[in-house]
Formats: structure tokens, C-alpha cells, sequence
């Protein structure tokens, strides 16, 4: 049973394995799924886990399960009117008794959304609303229908779903996957005939529900709309709108620890007090520590557009967490001395740079492209001395990787340093690096 | 038999649909419901309504940078061990010298282990059936915290410290829980996947109505239209720090105070925004974008909607 659904859904970038299939299929055991709609619930629930997962989500769902592709930057509503899907079901929907009457295009996108959307939820709102359903009594059949044809009509529907065995669903959920929409008994398939909607916009308004429109398909719609339900590109450059990713990525390098710890002054002090009665006093201790060291490449023009985004990630680390940081300033590559101002006047010698305590996380950050000559003996083994110092130190190069083969120097300082772009997901791998170590 | 029961919110809360969803599928399954969104979303509120209605026992563990499974489950009283411990020797000492008052444990005897357990929220949830369990602001926890909790989590049993007790539920018996974060920090993936997931999307504005009126029900109506048209408007200027549902309801409790007439100037003069707005940079902000432009202007286009 939906032996492709993981296969299909990790194309779209969501985890999703057999964990998911037996979490579907209690949640399937437990009466939560009857209709498509409910699929897409409870699938929800159980693989999206974070909101830029909710758009390629939806995206998978509406392959998977109605073979409706929808393309990047495409709306929900275009990649619905174009799909074979949709208009296997208008035919079908027009051609029952509706022929006569007038449906808009939206309308009909609207309807068919409804459709694929309603769930039990949505019916069981239904039922309430009419007040006709006891909470305990699922077979409404027996009870006199004492309201007009399309009352019995959704009563009949909605005990139709409510009444089902879970192989009759899952019979059922295997043909939507496969995509037999064509001809079938009534009832057995979820789009077509009157199917799978016991209400009419009508009937629902009569009841005084609130179901047309407003449901699953609305919020479908929204996701697919709305860039901030996507991923977030990791692999480009730091801009503002990843800059949340990069920061994220950034604070695995704070080491927090929290723990109880005996005082002993304490301990001893109301021990005395207490006549030579001693009893343990505990303290809450906690750490949060954040030694870093920017060593920034500020020379030149390729460098400039990378300068600012990295300050300002830095900054707002600073501003979030209690810790240490310094800035140090160099051009093309390390000689003698490193530099504590943006002009670089204020030079600082190398030994004393070399001096800082060995647990700073050190980010190089520069496009370590030169002149071959200009990367010296004298350079090479600064470069080496900062490496053997601080083992936690990691290289971001601002340009893209696939240059870096193309420089001389780039090649030999990645031999050097550990080498990533400086990217969100560059950052993360850096640090991931930079942990590993300890 | 557990609490399964579809629960669409009460007459102070307005339970999104979908949040509504996710709750009950996380109680039919007796898994524990993860919930992030903005700050003032009313994450928090929803076990506490949930358990306010149905009049079931709640159990919260607020989590912060100190949190450890310790105090969340059951630990074990060493310091009152110690203390009752030497309190023994003390009496004994005492009446060899023949004084008659003695030092009291309250009760407690050193013999007794179990008399030195104090349980934590998560043992008492799962010492009483169909309770609520709020883990709240997971995020503010330290990184293992959550990785600790997935086994108590999973297993449905506690193993209580020194005395070895064990507290167990069945999935009949099992606690809701409800476990909210800001997403301040990312969580375990592994963490994740025991819960069911849901992100509370920000209210649109006609939720937004519904929500404003269960707080206020008497409030006039075109007040709230306003208020609340000036609200997404604020909101839309990207603010460092944009005002949350919460921030709302407090900026409201002010204005309704005033007299139709006078409260509709105030939310166009955006008295009292320091209920909406939190730093002085988006102070700043909202001042240059909505007043440069003119103030008749402004006031034009909130009647307008």
C-alpha cells in the first residue's frame, strides 16, 4: 500500500520513509482517515515539520495522489486547469444532472478543490449542523430523514464514509494512486459521479455550515503562493532573505552547558550558621560560550559585495548572544601582521594575533584568489602557525565552488584549510567541521 | 479511555480548523503535538483552554535554559535526605543529654525512598489519566533536552530515581501533550519525528475579527475593523519585531475604554502603540512610513477599508 509514496515525496525534497506508511496506516486503524482530504491532513501532520515544507508538501500531494503537476512558480489554480485530472472530473461533474446549469471556471476550480479537500471533519461539521446526527450513531440510515431529498442524500453520503471498513479505503486509496478515474461502479472512486461530495454549495449554506471554499483548498492555495512555504535556497550567497538560515547554521559554534554544582562557600557558610550542621547547597551553573575570531579579506574589489552581509550576520549573532568576538582585517593574504580597523592602519603582529586563547572558532573569510607570488614562503607558514593554533578554524570563500579550481593559490590554501562557501548551508558545514574536531 | 473527543475551542478561544485537526489526530494516535509559530499566537493557550473546558487535570513545565529531564520527570531529594539523615543523629544526640524537644522531618521517613521523589510535571501527568501535559518553549532548552525526553516520550514509562518506582501509562491512559516552541532554536530531527507537527500560520484579518470579539464580545464593530485593518497595516511594514496576536488584544483593551468617537481617533493617531510595538528602531520606523505620509492620508485610507 503506497509502496512509492516515500519515493515520491523525497523527490520533493520531504523526508518520508516506512515510519510514515505505518504512522498512516494506524492513523488509518483509528477511524482518522476517510476521504482524501483526510490523506492530505494527516500526511501533513506526519511529514511536514517545519513551515518552508508545507509548498513542496502540497505540491507532492497533488502529484502523488491526483497526477497534478504543478511547476515552479506556477498557481494552484492554473496547474489544476490544465491537468487531465481536472477535466476528467468537470466532464463528469457537468454531465450528471448539471448539464443545464451555468458553472464559472473558478467556480468549478473551487468545487473541485472542495472536493479533493473534504474531509471527515468537514462532514461530521455538516452533520452537526443539521443536528440530525447523534455523536454515537453512525448509521443514520435507520433514523427517519424528515428533511428535504438533499438532506437524505448527505445523510445517506455521510454515513456511506463513516460506515466504511479500512479496506474498502485502502482499496479505494490504491485506485486514486494508480489513477483509475475512469468508469467504476458508483462510489468507489473519490472524484467523479456524485462521489465524493454529499454536500451541495447549497445544502451547506442551508445548514448554516461554513465548509464551500474555506477549507483545505483555500490554505492549498496559500501555500503554493507563498514563498515562505518553500526552502529557503541554502546554497546562495547571503543575502537578507536566507540570512535567518545562515544565523541558524551559526549558532552551533555556542557550547552551552547548564548544571547543578555543589557551593561550597555557600555550604560552609550556613553549615556554620547552623551550628556544624552541614548541609549540601547547590547552584545552578551555566555556560554559553562563543569564542570567535573574523579574519576578513577586505582587500580589493572582489571582495567588497561579501563584506557587509557577513557583518551583519555576525552582528545580529552578537546582539542575540552573550560572547566574544573580534575582527581582523587582511589583504589578499597574511604576511607579517593582521589589522584591527577596516583601514587597515592599526596593524597587529602575528605573534600577538597568535596569542589568543586556542578554543576560538576562527572564520577566514575571503576569496583566497592572488598573484601566485604573492602567497610567499613567510605567508604559507602564518597560514600554517593559524591552522595549528586554533584547531577549530574554517575557510568561507565568497566565490562560487566551482571556480575554485581554476586558482592556483584557491587549490593550495583549500589543501590548507577546510574550505566551504559561504553560503548558509556552507556555514553549517563548517561548523559541523569545526565540532567534529573536539 | 482516552480523551479523543474533536475539540474546536471554547468562548475565550477560537481553535484554528487545521490546529483543531492536528490536535485530534495527535490524541487519537497518543503522540505528543508539536506546535511553532510566531510569538502570540495563542500556542500556549490551547492545552490550557483545552483543559479549562473539559475540566481535565493540566500539568505545565515551563522550559528554560536550565531545563534537564530531571525536573521534568522525578529527582531525587538528596539535600532533605541529608538533611533528615543528620536530623537522626542530632536527636539521638539530643537525648542523651537528656533534652526532650526534637528536631522534626515532617513526616518523612530516611527508610522510605520513595518520601524523598519529587515528581516532576511529566510523572504527574502520567500518574493521572486523560490529564494535559504543556511543555512550553522548547526551544529555550538546552540542546539535549529534547533528545532526552524522546525516550520518557516514547515509552510511556518513568523509572523513578533511587527508589526505582516505575510510572507508566497505556495509549488509553496516555496525557495529551502539547509541546510548544518559538523556533528559536532547530529541534532534533529524531524529536520531530515522534510529534505531529503543526506550524500555526498568522490569522487573517476576518479570523483575526472572531478572535478579537471572543475576548471583547461587546466591542463596537467598526472600532475592531479599524483597529484591526491599522493592525495588518503595521504589520506589513517589516518590522524587526512585527506585533503578534497578543500584542493586539492588550493595544484593544486600551482603546475600548474610550468612547466610539474617541477611540476611532486614538487608533488613527496610534495612541498607545507601545502595546504593538516593542523596540525603539521600529518605533522609529513606523513614525517615518506613517507619518511622512500625511496623517489625513492615513486615517483616509483605515476608514476606507
Amino acid at each position: 500500500m503506497f509502496e512509492s509514496l516515500p519515493a515520491k515525496f523525497k523527490t520533493y525534497g520531504l523526508s518520508a520513509d516506512v515510519r510514515t506508511l505505518l504512522l498512516l496506516r494506524k492513523s488509518m486503524e483509528k477511524g482518522l482517515v476517510n476521504t482524501l482530504g483526510d490523506i492530505f491532513l494527516v500526511l501533513k501532520n506526519i511529514i511536514v515539520k517545519e513551515p518552508n515544507k508545507l509548498g513542496p508538501f502540497s505540491k507532492a500531494y497533488y502529484d502523488y495522489f491526483l497526477s497534478i503537476q504543478i511547476g515552479d512558480g506556477e498557481r494552484l489554480d492554473e496547474a489544476i486547469e490544465r491537468s487531465v485530472t481536472f477535466q476528467k472530473w468537470k466532464e463528469k461533474f457537468l454531465f450528471e444532472d448539471r448539464a443545464h446549469e451555468q458553472w464559472s471556471k473558478d467556480d468549478l476550480i473551487n468545487r473541485f478543490l472542495d472536493e479533493v479537500h473534504l474531509t471527515s471533519y468537514n462532514i461530521q461539521q455538516i452533520v452537526d449542523g443539521k443536528k440530525i446526527f447523534e455523536d454515537d450513531d453512525p448509521y443514520l440510515k435507520d433514523k427517519p430523514g424528515n428533511g428535504s431529498d438533499q438532506d437524505e442524500r448527505i445523510l445517506r453520503m455521510a454515513a456511506d464514509y463513516r460506515g466504511v471498513n479500512l479496506e474498502d479505503i485502502l482499496k479505494r486509496m490504491e485506485e486514486i494512486a494508480r489513477q483509475q478515474m475512469d468508469e467504476h461502479s458508483g462510489g468507489s472512486h473519490w472524484i467523479g459521479r456524485n462521489g465524493i461530495s454529499p454536500y451541495g454549495h447549497g445544502g451547506a449554506a442551508k445548514g448554516g455550515v461554513r465548509v464551500g471554499g474555506a477549507g483545505g483548498g483555500k490554505m492549498a492555495r496559500k501555500v503554493i503562493d507563498d514563498a515562505r512555504f518553500f526552502p529557503i535556497d541554502m546554497d546562495a550567497k547571503i543575502r537578507d532573505d536566507n540570512m535567518d538560515a545562515a544565523l541558524a547554521a551559526l549558532k552551533g559554534v555556542i557550547e552551552e552547558s547548564a548544571q547543578q554544582k555543589l557551593d561550597v562557600e555557600s555550604t560552609i557558610k550556613k553549615g556554620l550558621k547552623r551550628g556544624g550542621l552541614f548541609l549540601p547547597e547547590m547552584k545552578d551553573v551555566i555556560f554559553e560560550k562563543m569564542q570567535i575570531i573574523l579574519l576578513i579579506d577586505n582587500g580589493g574589489y572582489s571582495m567588497d559585495p561579501h563584506i557587509k552581509p557577513v557583518m551583519e550576520l555576525f552582528k545580529k549573532m552578537k546582539t542575540r548572544f552573550a560572547h566574544d568576538m573580534e575582527v581582523y582585517y587582511f589583504h589578499n593574504t597574511i604576511y607579517d601582521r593582521v589589522y584591527s580597523d577596516v583601514q587597515r592602519r592599526q596593524a597587529i603582529p602575528i605573534d600577538r594575533f597568535l596569542a589568543h586563547d586556542k578554543n576560538y572558532n576562527v572564520f577566514i573569510i575571503g576569496d583566497a584568489a592572488m598573484a601566485p607570488y604573492e602567497l610567499t614562503r613567510l605567508s604559507i607558514n602564518n597560514w600554517l602557525s593559524i591552522k595549528e593554533k586554533f584547531p577549530k578554524t574554517a575557510w568561507l570563500n565568497p566565490d562560487s565552488i566551482q571556480t575554485w579550481g581554476y586558482t592556483e593559490t584557491t587549490i593550495y590554501l583549500s589543501q590548507i584549510f577546510s574550505m566551504f562557501p559561504l553560503t548558509p548551508r556552507g556555514i553549517e558545514q563548517a561548523i559541523l567541521a569545526m565540532n567534529k574536531k573536539n | 479511555m482516552a480523551e479523543t473527543s474533536f475539540w474546536t475551542g471554547s468562548d475565550q478561544y477560537l481553535c484554528d480548523q487545521e490546529l483543531a485537526q492536528a490536535f485530534h489526530m495527535a490524541r487519537t494516535l497518543g503522540m505528543p503535538l508539536l506546535i511553532e509559530g510566531e510569538p502570540g499566537t495563542g500556542k500556549t493557550e490551547l492545552p490550557l483552554q483545552y483543559a479549562a473546558t473539559l475540566n481535565l487535570d493540566l500539568f505545565v513545565y515551563p522550559v528554560g535554559s536550565k531545563s534537564n529531564v530531571e525536573q521534568f520527570v522525578a529527582r531525587f531529594d538528596h539535600v532533605k535526605y541529608l538533611r533528615d539523615s543528620q536530623i537522626e543523629v542530632l536527636n539521638a544526640q539530643r537525648e542523651e543529654k537528656g533534652l526532650e524537644t526534637k528536631l522534626s522531618t515532617s513526616g518523612r521517613n530516611t527508610d522510605q525512598l520513595s518520601d524523598y521523589i519529587l515528581k516532576g510535571p511529566a510523572a504527574m501527568a502520567y500518574s493521572t489519566p486523560n490529564s494535559v501535559l504543556l511543555i512550553d518553549e522548547i526551544d529555550k532548552a538546552p540542546r539535549e533536552f529534547p533528545n532526552d525526553l524522546l525516550y520518557a516520550l516514547s515509552h510511556r514509562k518513568f523509572v523513578m530515581p533511587e527508589s526505582g518506582q516505575v510510572i507508566q501509562t497505556t495509549e488509553e491512559d496516555m496525557p495529551a501533550i502539547v509541546i510548544t516552541s518559538n523556533r528559536e532554536q532547530e529541534l532534533p530531527t529524531a524529536f520531530k519525528g515522534r510529534c505531529i507537527y503543526h506550524y500555526i500560520k498568522f490569522p487573517e484579518p476576518a479570523i483575526m475579527a472572531e478572535i478579537v470579539n471572543k475576548h471583547y464580545p461587546k466591542a463596537d464593530e467598526e472600532i475592531v475593523k479599524v483597529a484591526i485593518d491599522i493592525f495588518y497595516h503595521l504589520r506589513r511594514l517589516g518590522l524587526e519585531r512585527a506585533p503578534s496576536t497578543r500584542e493586539l488584544l492588550n493595544w484593544f483593551k486600551y482603546i475600548k475604554q474610550h468612547a466610539k468617537k474617541e477611540a476611532l481617533e486614538k487608533i488613527n493617531k496610534l495612541e498607545g502603540i507601545g502595546a504593538l510595538i516593542k523596540t525603539q528602531s521600529d518605533l522609529e520606523k513606523v513614525q517615518q512610513k506613517l507619518f511622512n505620509t500625511s496623517s489625513s492620508d492615513f486615517g483616509r485610507r483605515s476608514n476606507f477599508n
